[in-house]
Parts: structure tokens; sequence; C-alpha cells
């Protein structure tokens, strides 16, 4: 999820003499990320910053795909062999979550979907015939998958767990938290556009987001303010191809495994980045359902669909979005 | 003052029960809601001004004018401050038995002056409160002590309270000097609340009181109440948010009982309807109807020595007795309005109008006491708060 761009940096030059605000970028879970903070001196707030980068590294490394000792890896690894693996604590935690998730999207956020990969190939752009389609849907599944007793088994073999779903959201949540324990309280993280804000800025005011236009690369079609609580993202633009008039993005339905086709991008805000994140993605396989599904989880959000259609509801008060391009 | 809290603690509550069951979900991750329990991060400040006077047919009573300040403070990540100061002056004739003024009667002119401070340390998953109010009449001062704690579930999906409360009051007459009296009151209350569903928010409170010590009224005559009240007390909430108009129904029903005899029920309804994106009106409707208590008499005189003293008074006299229209059997409706005005992010503003009658014979399942004239009462309240 990469679709939004957070700065604020014009409205500091030249101004009144405020606190200093300091961006610190880097680069992790295959995204451009950047913690920005307010209030004391640069010492602390790089030190601050530090700590937090440390967390994000530390989720990243944890849960890779790409790394043989994730505790991911090893559960992949065993996939069919009818050996559950124990978890630690954490990911028991996050296990639950993806459980629920599961059940709260009536299966459509589903963590073993990722094997769809296998036949979508984004950088080549190709359909895959439904013969390979058919070859990899007994894969995807949560209900096959077997978790309890702080064991996991993936039932089948060739089956996947992935936390890229959500991993990126909890890494922004678990940073926020980090930079709350030394005492900040002003400042955001931005991990490739899932947002979790840590507080307004120094002098109360409201840090402004701007929505990735889901048509124009570099645009912006609207923009969030917000002191508190998270902001999230899914597009359809983010991998896709188009062929023969269609557009093929990387969201896919686990039913079906073919692409969503309903939006192009649903922006949530939340109180907390994973579930912004998890309802943004939820929103976009749900389809024509999912203005119903939102409403009912009282956040504020904003959708477009292919036509750039908007769609926008919440809380009548501190309703964040606002379409159009704000300077 | 007292309410303000109240008001600010519901809406706290109601902010975590927004979140639906995903959001639910998300915040029970480790790390995730960092600012669970955490103390609130930002103060606020709120100014009210209340005006209330009230009114029996033909005659014009009791007025009230009652600013007041309530402050909150965040002291740190952990521990917040709040606290409360209240200023009544009171104007205007009270009735001295039953429903008459006897001409005697000086109208009554009294100030009070009432604070509270409350501490409150936030941890993971509770919270610690200690709180002290003072308040002084010429005639009645009242201290009191209450200890409180917050236990939330893993989820926030349930949220469980208990407090003990003791008051102690001094009570004194300017129409009696020598008249020195106290009265202690012990509070016991436990209470749970359960988002039932992400719309549906549910609370029930168990609340127990034990009072001893001097309970009449040294302005009525003749007045003599028992030396103990021991109340039982049932509150049961249900808010429920529609997605279609936005818009919440805060729903109450209110169990009283005490060892007066008194047993009450108050039902309660708000509808909290958002329009536009800046203002919120509220209208609501409350409902009370109580029984009488065991010694209250009803207003008929003794034949040979007249008001206000019920018959056989002198002759065979009763060990309780009060007049007061307040211990009598009665039902009462609230009508109010509020309109709730968002002026920036800081910045709000509100102005709250209720009216609220009286009368024997609205009392549920019953005739009511007879001979009172209905009696009403009109509040309106302008506030204005900032968060800081």
């Amino acid at each position: 999820m990469q679709p939004v761009t957070a700065r604020d940096a014009r409205r500091r030059k030249g101004k009144r003499e405020l606190p200093d605000s300091y961006g610190f970028e880097f680069s992790a879970m295959s995204s451009v990320c950047e913690i920005r903070l307010e209030g004391q001196g640069e010492p602390q707030l790089a030190l601050a910053a530090q700590q937090a980068i440390d967390e994000v590294r530390r989720i990243e490394l944890k849960y890779s795909r790409y790394r043989d000792d994730s505790i991911v890896s090893k559960i992949n690894a065993a996939a069919g062999s009818g050996k559950p693996v124990p978890v630690d604590d954490e990911t028991a935690s996050l296990l639950d979550f993806a459980a629920q998730l599961h059940a709260l999207s009536d299966g459509l956020f589903d963590i073993t979907s990722g094997v769809l990969r296998r036949v979508w190939d984004f950088r080549i752009g190709r359909v895959p015939d439904q013969a390979a389609l058919a070859g990899v849907l007994p894969l995807v599944g949560w209900s096959n998958v077997r978790w309890q007793d702080g064991a996991i088994e993936l039932e089948r073999a060739g089956m996947e767990l992935d936390f890229g779903g959500f991993g990126k959201e909890y890494a922004a949540d678990r940073a926020m938290a980090v930079l709350a324990a030394t005492g900040l309280r002003h400042g955001f993280i931005n991990l490739g556009g899932d947002i979790r804000v840590l507080g307004p800025r120094v002098d109360g005011r409201p840090w402004r987001f701007g929505i990735q236009h889901p048509r124009n690369e570099g645009g912006t079609y609207a923009t969030a303010d917000m002191t508190e609580g998270a902001l999230a993202t899914s597009g359809d633009y983010e991998r896709y191809f188009e062929l023969d008039g269609r557009r093929y993005c990387h969201i896919l339905d686990p039913r079906t495994g073919w692409p969503v086709t309903h939006w192009a991008s649903v922006s949530v805000t939340a109180p907390a980045c994973v579930a912004a994140g998890a309802l943004s993605t939820i929103a976009m396989l749900k389809g024509e359902q999912a203005t119903d599904f939102l409403s009912t989880q009282c956040v504020s959000f904003l959708a477009l669909d292919p036509l750039l259609r908007s769609f926008q509801s919440g809380p009548s008060v501190g309703r964040p979005f606002v379409l159009g391009v704000r300077t | 003052m007292v309410m303000a809290s109240v008001e600010v603690a519901v809406a706290a509550t109601k902010a975590r029960d927004k979140a639906g069951a995903i959001i639910a979900a998300a915040l029970s991750l480790p790390g995730v809601n960092a600012h669970a329990e955490s103390a609130p991060e930002r103060g606020e400040v709120s100014i009210k001004y209340l005006d209330y006077r009230d009114s029996q047919p033909g005659l014009d009573r009791i007025k009230v004018k009652a600013p007041s300040i309530y402050v909150l403070a965040p002291l740190s990540s952990q521990w917040s401050i709040e606290g409360s100061a209240v200023s009544d002056s009171v104007s205007g004739a009270t009735p001295r038995y039953h429903s008459a003024i006897s001409g005697a009667t000086k109208k009554m002119k009294d100030l009070r002056r009432a604070g509270d401070v409350k501490v409150t340390r936030y941890f993971e998953r509770s919270s610690w409160s200690l709180g002290l109010s003072k308040s002084k009449e010429n005639d009645y001062d009242s201290r009191a002590v209450s200890l409180g704690a917050t236990f939330s579930s893993d989820d926030n999906n349930r949220t469980w309270n208990v407090g003990v409360g003791y008051a102690s009051d001094k009570i004194g007459s300017t129409n009696d000097p020598t008249l020195d009296k106290s009265k202690r009151t012990t509070e016991l209350m436990v209470g749970v609340t359960q988002a039932l569903t992400p719309n549906d928010l549910v609370q029930v409170n168990l609340s127990f009181n034990i009072g001893r010590g001097y309970y009449s009224d040294p302005y009525k005559e003749p007045d003599i109440r028992p030396d103990r009240r021991d109340q039982r007390i049932l509150l049961t909430r249900w808010n429920h948010y529609f997605t279609g108009p936005s818009a919440t129904l805060r729903s109450s029903y209110r169990y009283y009982s005490d060892t007066f005899g008194i047993k009450a029920h108050t039902f309660g309804a708000e509808w909290v309807q958002p329009i536009a994106s800046r203002f919120t009106l509220t209208p609501s409707l409350r409902y009370y109807t109580q029984s009488a208590a065991s010694f209250y008499f009803d207003p008929v005189y003794d034949p040979d020595v007249g008001a206000p003293y019920p018959p056989g008074y002198f002759t065979n006299p009763p060990k309780y007795v009060s007049p007061d229209q307040r211990l009598s059997a009665f039902g009462a409706v609230t009508v109010g309005l509020k309109l709730g005005v968002q002026l920036d992010t800081d910045w709000s503003a509100d102005l709250k109008v209720e009216q609220y009658e009286q009368r024997s014979n609205w009392r549920l399942g019953g005739s009511g006491s007879p001979g009172l004239d209905p009696f009403r009462a009109r509040f309106i309240q302008v506030g204005l708060n900032k968060r800081f």
C-alpha cells in the first residue's frame, strides 16, 4: 500500500518561529517511510525516531517471507507435514487477529491468499489460465488452518501464510507506541502510506495528509487532517497491469482468485493502523457492499470508484477527508 | 458539577465503544493501543451558567443562578487532575409545609459554594481515582471523599467500575442558631459497561448507600424524620447508534428504594442528532414516579389545632412525620432540548433548556398524594468549552 504522501513542509518555511519539525526518512518493508516529530531538540527526537525505526525493522525481520529463519517461513515450511508449529505470544496475538478479520469479513480477509501470487505475475502482465488458478485455489483458505493451543498447522502442503496484509500497519502502530513511551506527543509515522499519528503538531494544529490520486501518479485528490488515530488506503494502482482495456490489480478475491474491480481506492481512518489497513482492504474486496460495511464499523472513509466518483461517510463531527487539493 | 464529570466519563466510554468489531480486535493487539487507559492527552475547561426557577400556580418560588467552572488537566501520561467549582445564589420563598407559604416565612436568600477535585492514575488496563469535595452554605456544610477504580477487559469491550464514598454533613438553621446536627453517608457502587455490538453499549450500576444522622428539615413544621436512611439504586442504560441518521438513542431506567418507604422509577430517553458537521441537537424526555414516604402526611389537618398539624398530632404524637412535598407520591415529566455547536476544533458551546412538571395524579399505578398544587421548574443552561 503506497498511496499517501504526507507533507506539510511548505507550511513550515518562512513562517513564525514555531518549534522545529524534523523528518526522519528511511526505507523498510519495500516502502519509503518517514517519522516526523515536533517538540524537543533534534538529538532527543533523533534518538526516539531511531528506537521507533528499530521496532519497524524488528517486525520486518520477524515476519519476512524472504528469510528462512523467520517464524512465517518456519510455519510455511511445515505446511502439510501434520506437525503444528508452536509460536510466541506476539505471533499468537497476530494469528488471533487474522482469525477475527477472517470471521468479521465473511472470509474475504485471508492471510493464506498469498499463494495466488504464484499464478498472478504483475510484472509480466499475463492473465493466468483457469487450470493454473484452479490448481492453487485449494491452497487458499483459513478454514484449512489449524490454530489452537498456541501452535499453528497449515493442513495442506503448499499452503502459505503471509503477514503482509497487516504487517506494515502493525509496525506503524507499534512504532507509534515506542515514540509515545519516550514521552513525545507530537508527530506521526508513515510506512509507505500506512500512517499512525502520535499527536497533533506542537501548536495543536492537525497534520495534513494527501490521498494519492489512483489515476495520476504523484497527484493527490483529497486530503485528511488528523490529530490522532491512523489512516490507510488500498487501491487498484499499487501493482497492476492492463490488458485488453481491463485493469488487473494485486488485490485478489480469495474465493475466486480474481482481482477486485469495484473500487479504485478506499481510504479509512481508525484509531489503529491495523484496523484502518484491514478495513480498507476488506472494503476493496467487498465491492458494492463496501460502503454499507464500513458504515457499521464506525469509521470515516473515502472511496473512489473507477469512474472517479467519490463516496464518503463517517461520524459527522471530525470527518477528516476533504476532496480536492489544499495547500 | 458531578454531572459534568459523569458526562466526560460517558463521552470517553462512548468514544471507545464506537469502534467497530474490527477496531476492537485491532486495539487488543499488544502494543497497538498505546493510549488504552492513558491519561487524557488534552485538557479541558468549561464554564457554565445555570438559571433555574420554579413555581406553583400563582406563585413564583425559588430562583437559582449558578455559574460553574470545570477544569481537566493531564499531568503526564499516567496522571490527570480534574476539579470543579460552583456558586449558587438562591433566592425566593420556600414552602413551610405542603404547598403553603406561610405569611411569616421570610424570603430565603442563600449562597452555596461547592468544589471538588479528583486525581486519577492510569494503568494499562485500569485506572484509580481519589476525589474530595466540599460544599458550604450558611446552614449546611458537607465534605466527602471517594475512591473509584475501573478495569477494562483485554478487548476494551467491557469495563467494570467500583467505588466507595463517605460524606459527612453538618446541619444548622438560620431560624435556630442552637441547631447543630450531623449526618454521615457511606456509598458503595459497582457497575459494568459492555459493548454488545459496535452500535450498542449497555451499562448496569448498583449503588447502596447507608446514611445515619439528622434528616429532618429544620425549616418545616412539623418535621421529624428517622435518623437512618438506606438507599438502593439500580441504574441501567442502553445507548444505540443508528447508522442511517447517524444518531444515538440513549435510554435509561433507574429503580430507587429507601428505608423512608419511597420507591421510585425513572425512565429516560435522549436522541442525539448531529446536524451538518457542527451542530448536535438533543431532545430529551424523562418520566419519574415515586410512592410517598411512610411518614408523609396529606394536607388534612387536626380539626382542633388546624394547619400545619396532622390529625391527632398532639393527642397521639406520631414517631415520624413530614409534610415535605418531595416525600409525597407523585409523577413528574421533564422535557428538554440541548443544542451544541462545535465552533472550531477546540471551542464548543451549548445551550440547554428543560421544563419540569410534577403532579400528584401523574403517578404511575396510583392516584398520588391528594391536595398538592402542581409544581413546575425551568432550567436554562449555557456553556462554553475549550480544549487545550
